[in-house]
């Protein structure tokens, strides 16, 4: 267990620390409680003390959360922590905020406010657990469950198609973009890290297994023996490889990104797509994106990207005080009687 | 207000959320948009089964992304003529109150399902009556009403979708059923209306294009001239008066009551238990339902106001409805209150010794 020593304040922390006393009710074998351990693990290196930390969800299993982090908690309205994240943030920006939602709470009713704290470049963490269904409501399909789909609201299966969330979260202006698993803790763990250290809307996708409404949503992309074939992980200035022997690579072919077989002599590591998550130009993110909806291409997980953009928070108070260099800090009393006055006699 | 019921009886046992969806079905509806929410989820759940498994059968049925939109989705098939409905349970039912007064001042009717749980906020998913003052008050902004049925069985729940429909159509109004969780969860006998048997009301003002022979019509609630705006208030208000003689209750007992129970939906199951108590130890107590809350039966309380000693509310929540008993009876009897919240049911027992209790005084 690493153990931070928070400079400011000498404290130290371990995992423990971040774990309240409240019984954690998820369903037995529940994705997660993986990710609640590994935001635990990683919240000692956050640099931050724990009063300065505030967990905000909605509702649904993942929306538990906020009780199970010995931290601030904002148990919220459906839909709407990113709203009230950035309520939390607004009013107190020296907190470092976070929300963990899910594909339904953020995607469905929360889908508005989501997309406005992706653009404004508000300085909250999200970490939305995408199970591809609706757990607390006991298995209805959601807005990421694939098209065809048969849950309890679709017995003939969906006819709608689901939302990447990724490009959705790109689109939006969101400015870290990443995307991990609930059964890949140490992957799992540097995503919340990197996350943590970033300034302004970061946006975390975890794949999380719900065992008792979609068991084995993701176990391609989890098994061992089918996931070297059927995930890539991204690192920054790395080419994209993959495969059990790191085989096979992607190359991009114009706007196409094709498959190449790295064994057969006639393509080497060097015609890779080399991957820039520093890039400006969203337009090779959305290309990675769509990876996951295209049949035989390899699931994208680490960093997407990540950009510098002043953040909504900073500019706020930063406008605010630039105000007032300029015309000195208001009071009431110029307020009140320094525009158009008169008297009622 | 009858029903006709299926010759043959068509008796079942089912859940009180799936007679309804059932009875949504025979009343052939064109529409129902909802979302997930417990204790209604089967309402959604049993309309997808059973929609492509009958041929006859041409209702949508969609799961939207929320319930505002789920409300929207109503308000736009209901101006295009459509018989239309949502359920939903309280969280979800305040999220629609926008939508709800929108389609109230555009006059067009639809059902609304409120399978109420125990609130405020998030709440718990046990039963409640707590939106009680919402669903009869109006609920969402400005001056209007919904009609509203109380169910109190199984067989009401499937009953009152055909009474909530004849009554949207024939007053171009939005109707609610309200319902709560131990009704829509509970499974009882019940004798499903007859398909088919309720004729859809004509929509000469639905958005179907304008044929020649009919004026240029817009769906709207916008009328910024106060004039007019007045004017639109005016026709509601004419409105809820002539809705008021659709009132319905039920009197159990009160021929020689000299105490009256006043209670809607389930509470008013559990009191029927605790008059058979009082009378087998020599109270005379006796019990008003209402089935409609709104309209709500006045007159009916004002007139046995002058019979009994007083009158006790029971209801699953701080005491809502009891200010329509107190504003029925004006003053002249003492109206008490006993009611248990955020999921928490009475007993018959509990009920006797509050009027026990109060006798006593
Ligand atoms: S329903 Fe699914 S997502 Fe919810 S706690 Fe249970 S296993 Fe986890």
């Amino acid at each position: 267990m690493e153990i931070k020593v928070d400079e400011l304040a000498g404290v130290k922390y371990t995992a423990k620390d971040f774990a309240s006393d409240v019984d954690v009710k998820w369903c037995p074998g529940c994705g997660d409680y993986s990710i609640l351990a590994q935001v635990q693990r990683s919240s000692p290196d956050f640099g931050e003390r724990k009063e300065n930390i505030v967990w905000v969800s909605g509702i649904g299993c993942s929306s538990r959360f906020p009780y199970y982090m010995n931290t601030y908690g904002f148990h919220g309205i459906h839909g709407r922590a990113g709203a009230i994240a950035t309520g939390v943030k607004l009013a107190n920006p020296k907190l470092q905020v976070w929300v963990a939602t899910g594909d339904g709470d953020m995607l469905s009713i929360g889908g508005n406010h989501f997309i406005h704290l992706c653009r404004k470049n508000i300085d909250v963490k999200v970490i939305m657990f995408n199970n591809r269904i609706y757990g607390l409501t006991k298995g209805q399909y959601s807005p990421t469950s694939e098209k065809g789909k048969v849950t309890k609201s679709s017995p003939f299966g969906t006819v709608d198609f689901p939302f990447n969330a990724v490009k959705l979260a790109t689109g939006a202006g969101a400015t870290f973009v990443a995307r991990s698993f609930d059964r890949d803790p140490k992957h799992l763990q540097d995503m919340i890290n990197r996350a943590a250290k970033h300034h302004g809307a970061a946006f975390i996708e975890v794949y999380q297994n719900c065992p008792i409404f979609n068991d084995g949503a993701f176990s391609l992309l989890t098994e061992k023996e089918t996931k070297p074939d059927n995930v890539i992980v991204l690192e920054h200035g790395k080419p994209l490889v993959f495969g059990a022997n790191k085989e096979k690579g992607i190359k991009l072919d114009g706007l196409n990104p094709v498959v190449i077989d790295l064994s057969d002599g006639k393509n080497s590591v060097n015609d890779c797509w080399i991957h820039d998550e520093f890039d400006d130009n969203p337009t090779r993110v959305f290309l990675l994106a769509r990876f996951s909806d295209i049949p035989n291409f390899p699931v994208p997980i680490g960093v997407f990207r990540q950009f510098s953009k002043p953040t909504y928070d900073k500019d706020y108070v930063q406008q605010i005080s630039d105000i007032q260099a300029k015309k000195g800090a208001g009071t009431y009393e110029k307020l009140m009687y320094t525009t158009n006055i008169w008297e009622v006699r | 207000m009858e029903n006709k019921t299926n010759k043959n009886g068509d008796a079942r046992l089912m859940k009180g959320n799936e007679a309804l969806a059932e009875a949504a079905l025979r009343a052939n509806i064109d529409a129902y948009f909802g979302y997930p929410i417990t204790p209604q989820s089967e309402v959604i759940e049993y309309l997808t089964r059973e929609v492509p498994n009958r041929k006859e059968i041409k209702t949508v049925v969609l799961q939207a992304e929320s319930e505002v939109a789920s409300i929207n989705m109503v308000y736009g098939a209901a101006g295009a003529g459509a018989r239309v409905m949502t359920s939903s349970s309280s969280p979800g039912i305040s999220l629609m109150q926008e939508g709800i007064s929108y389609i109230a001042s555009a006059q067009l009717p639809c059902l609304i399902v409120n399978v109420v749980r125990g609130g405020p906020g998030l709440g718990t998913i046990q039963p409640s009556q707590g939106d009680y003052f919402q669903a009869t008050k109006g609920g969402g902004h400005g001056d209007y009403h919904l009609i509203v049925l109380a169910p109190a069985s199984v067989q009401e729940m499937a009953d009152f979708v055909f009474d909530a429909f004849k009554l949207a159509e024939k007053y171009r109004n939005p109707a609610m059923i309200l319902a709560d969780g131990a009704l829509g969860q509970m499974m009882e006998k019940v004798i499903l209306p007859e398909a088919g048997s309720l004729p859809k009301a004509p929509a000469p003002w639905a958005t179907t294009g304008k044929p020649k022979d009919r004026d240029h019509n817009i769906i709207t609630s916008l009328f910024i001239q106060p004039e007019e705006m007045e004017k639109v208030n005016l026709r509601l208000q004419e409105k809820y008066e002539a809705i008021q003689s659709e009132v319905r209750y039920e009197e159990i007992k009160t021929d020689d009551a000299e105490i009256l129970l006043v209670a809607f939906g389930l509470s008013s199951r559990i009191c029927q238990k605790t008059v058979d108590l009082a009378r087998e130890k020599g109270i005379k107590v006796g019990l008003l339902r209402p089935i409609t809350v709104y309209p709500y039966p006045y007159a009916r309380l004002k007139e046995l106001a002058n019979q009994v000693e007083f009158m006790l509310t029971v209801e699953m929540n701080a005491g809502q409805m009891v200010e329509d008993v107190r504003l029925a009876v004006e003053g002249k009897v003492p109206v008490y209150f006993i009611g248990r919240m955020g999921g928490m049911i009475l007993s018959p027992e509990d009920i006797l010794h509050k009027v026990e209790s109060v006798k006593e005084k």
